[in-house]
């Protein structure tokens, strides 16, 4: 609840700001700056707790892709994995312990069906897993490596970034390793702390050559990770391990692919473009509602599900029309991948606006 | 003198370890057996030098005997061979290719100081048996990767001396179409030469999946005695590196005998081959130039020590010797090789600076595999490259 008001908390500082249209309504009206807080005073807030809140809210149930059975995300995540090993003779998964199924069962039962040379357990060792999956992945397999805990990516962090990123180029396309995916649960789940909690992908969106791709739900993490592993270019995909779970929605049983670096509308509006990934667009979606309900502010919601390469087009196209953006991510602000998204918009809606403001009569600004 | 061909080759068969060589003309064998054991007698009792080149057969052209050291060992019962016989074509071979290492360093060094190669470059002169003698012991379709220290490996596993030297000056006819440079030079079979290398935890890592998995890899340290410019006494706790792979076997091997590489090379090769898993294979050697171009050499090590190896332990100078002592070439033969090695060079540099550099619209090329082109920034944010791959 509280990170919703605190989101809700930035809606309200577009007062501030002096934009047109709907906000005019409250200026004047001096609502109290503990409006949308749940507690009854701003002093207590200190005071308590911090607890992380999202109610998953799952999609209507596809119906372009055949038959669907109720899967949570990691059995979303098995079923992406036992379509790709059944499909592509080339496949291998490995990891930390993926062999009796995984910590959090996203591999349980491929090992028995395909075999342990498909299906097999590394040391403990992530430089190692990744340079390993690098090499396969050059010799023309398809390597699907899981790192346990996005937290401990780091120690692969030089061969994802100097090895795997700049294969093709640095040897002018004469090899690549495309075909690795590096899995990874990624993100707060409550009682993480420090090393089981991390989100890291604003590190990554520093580097070319690789694509990062996060899920908000198991419809979405089936379709983006066969995308992943088909793609010809090495793949980071962050699974929410707060999801694994918690959610859970009907997703089909064959292979069917989601794009990558197309970000999706989830809900249309025409004040402001709310854009988050992963687990916070639960949240995000949560204040579209309350803005709704409590404001009277229509909310645009996205899904950027590719972080990089990014969607700028729907999100710049987004905000042309709503003249307001909003981004809210789980990882830490400063050099957190808002920064780039608000950066890119600012730059390209500037232009435009400064151009076709005339025509357009909307300010534009960014949160 | 033809090189190994490219592509895939039947496997050379391992040559026996024979003492006798080939005779032409049995009729005057016993009287030319005699006037060898004498003047072999005469010859052993003459020379004191350092350096053994015993000929075990004589008045054979086509090949010869020698001995060559023996390696220290290390979680292993038995080492490669002790002799090894040269044949002529191989003997012309390794010569050709390590002189033409040797010149192509030099040349490279030549350019670099002429400002026509710019940023990186990390010569291996002096190293020259270790990538012919390795090439000599493994097959083409053997899959090679080494550190930056590469355009040797990179002239034996195919690569052109004009494509490398191209690809050093940065232009479009190099090995990576001028995008390379020094260190990202790559060819079938052989996967660069690689600006990041690591010492310590990636190659602990590599070791132990290598022996848990019994993957056949063949891990290879070329000491030259330096880490960049700090000694391997000051760099290292222990500094026998082919027991540094612990629960893996070693080899301590004699990197400035071209030989010697050779026979440890396929012992190792075979090894691996025959399904016990990796080995490590330390090549003794020693570089004349200092670390990169950037590093004059002689700040973390005397003038003296660089010279007296340059005098007693030159791998191309113990190559010919032992070739015109045991009559399987001539030093005219020799000289005539290097001349054809020298044109070869000249006209390759020559190539490498005239030819135009890459079109700076391929600059943004294979950062992603995308079936449609996309846009990159460069340096400048207002400049856009197109990237295709």
């Amino acid at each position: 609840m509280a990170v919703v008001a605190a989101a809700a908390g930035w809606l309200l500082r577009l007062r501030a700001a002096g934009a047109e249209g709907h906000w005019r309504r409250f200026r004047g009206v001096g609502l109290a700056r503990g409006f949308l807080h749940p507690s009854a005073t701003v002093e207590d807030a200190a005071q308590r707790r911090q607890v992380a809140h999202f109610t998953f809210q799952p999609d209507p149930e596809p119906r372009e892709y055949g038959q669907t059975q109720k899967m949570n995300l990691f059995q979303s995540v098995t079923s992406a994995l036992d379509n790709s090993l059944a499909k592509d003779p080339t496949a291998v998964i490995f990891g930390e312990d993926v062999a009796f199924g995984g910590v959090f069962r996203c591999t349980v039962g491929l090992r028995d069906k395909y075999g342990k040379d498909r299906v097999f357990n590394t040391p403990l060792c992530e430089q190692g897993i990744v340079g390993f999956g690098i090499g396969i992945a050059v010799t023309g397999a398809t390597a699907i490596a899981e790192i346990q805990f996005a937290d401990y990516i780091f120690p692969a962090f030089d061969q994802i970034v100097n090895e795997a990123a700049k294969y093709r180029y640095r040897s002018g396309d004469l090899f690549n390793c495309g075909s690795l995916t590096i899995r990874s649960p990624w993100g707060c789940v409550g009682h993480g702390a420090l090393y089981h909690s991390q989100s890291p992908e604003a590190f990554f969106a520093h580097c070319p050559g690789i694509k990062v791709v996060i899920p908000r739900s198991p419809f979405q993490a089936k379709g983006l990770l066969l995308s992943c592993i088909e793609d010809k270019n090495p793949c980071i995909f962050f699974e929410p391990k707060i999801l694994y779970r918690a959610a859970a929605e009907q997703v089909p049983i064959e292979p069917y692919n989601i794009p990558l670096s197309q970000a999706e509308v989830i809900q249309e509006g025409s004040d402001v473009t709310l854009v988050a990934w992963g687990t916070q667009v639960h949240v995000i979606r949560e204040v579209a509602s309350m803005a709704k309900e409590k404001l009277g502010v229509s909310c645009e919601v996205i899904d950027l599900r590719t972080i990089i390469p990014w969607d700028v087009d729907t999100v710049c196209k987004s905000v042309i029309k709503t003249g307001r953006l909003l981004i809210s991510h789980e990882a830490p602000l400063t050099g957190g991948f808002a920064s780039e998204i608000s950066s890119t918009v600012q730059m390209f809606n500037y232009a435009i606006c400064c151009v076709e403001l005339p025509l357009y009569g909307k300010p534009c600004s960014i949160l | 003198m033809t090189r190994a061909p490219e592509g895939d080759a039947e496997p050379r068969p391992r040559l026996p370890a024979v003492v006798t060589g080939h005779r032409r003309h049995p009729q005057h064998s016993m009287k030319k057996m005699l006037a060898v054991f004498i003047s072999r007698v005469l010859r052993r009792v003459a020379q004191k030098s350092a350096r053994r080149v015993l000929v075990a057969s004589r008045n054979s052209s086509n090949d010869a005997t020698f001995e060559i050291e023996k390696c220290d060992l290390h979680l292993l019962e038995e080492g490669p061979p002790v002799t090894t016989v040269l044949t002529r074509a191989e003997g012309l071979k390794y010569y050709r290719m390590m002189l033409t290492v040797r010149r192509m360093e030099l040349k490279a060094d030549q350019l670099y100081k002429q400002k026509f190669i710019r940023g990186f470059c990390h010569l291996c002169d002096g190293q020259e048996a270790c990538c012919v003698g390795l090439e000599a012991g493994i097959n083409p379709s053997d899959h090679l990767i080494t550190s930056y220290r590469a355009h040797g490996m990179c002239y034996t596993r195919g690569l052109s001396v004009r494509s490398i030297l191209t690809e050093l000056t940065g232009r479009r006819g190099g090995c990576a179409k001028g995008k390379g440079g020094s260190m990202h030079m790559y060819t079938k079979n052989f996967y660069g030469g690689n600006g990041i290398v690591g010492a310590q935890g990636p190659l602990a890592e590599a070791f132990n999946m290598a022996a848990l998995w019994k993957l056949p890899c063949v891990f290879i340290c070329e000491n030259n005695l330096y880490a960049m410019g700090t000694s391997a006494e000051r760099a290292a706790a222990s500094t026998d590196y082919y027991k540094r792979g612990n629960f893996i076997p070693g080899l301590k091997v004699d990197g400035m005998d071209v030989l010697c590489v050779r026979e440890a090379t396929k012992f190792a090769a075979d090894y691996c081959r025959s399904g016990k898993g990796p080995i490590l294979m330390e090549l003794q050697t020693y570089r004349y130039h200092g670390h990169s171009m950037s590093d004059p050499g002689v700040s973390y090590r005397t003038r003296d020590e660089i010279q007296e190896v340059r005098s007693k332990r030159d791998p191309i100078m113990i190559l010919q010797d032992r070739m015109v002592n045991s009559k399987l070439a001539t030093v005219e033969e020799l000289k005539e090789i290097g001349t054809e090695v020298k044109k070869e060079i000249d006209d390759a540099a020559q190539f490498a600076i005239s030819d135009p550099e890459p079109r700076l619209e391929e600059l943004g090329h294979h950062i992603y595999s995308s079936d449609s082109s996309f846009e990159v920034r460069g340096a400048n944010p207002w400049i856009k490259f197109k990237s295709v791959s």
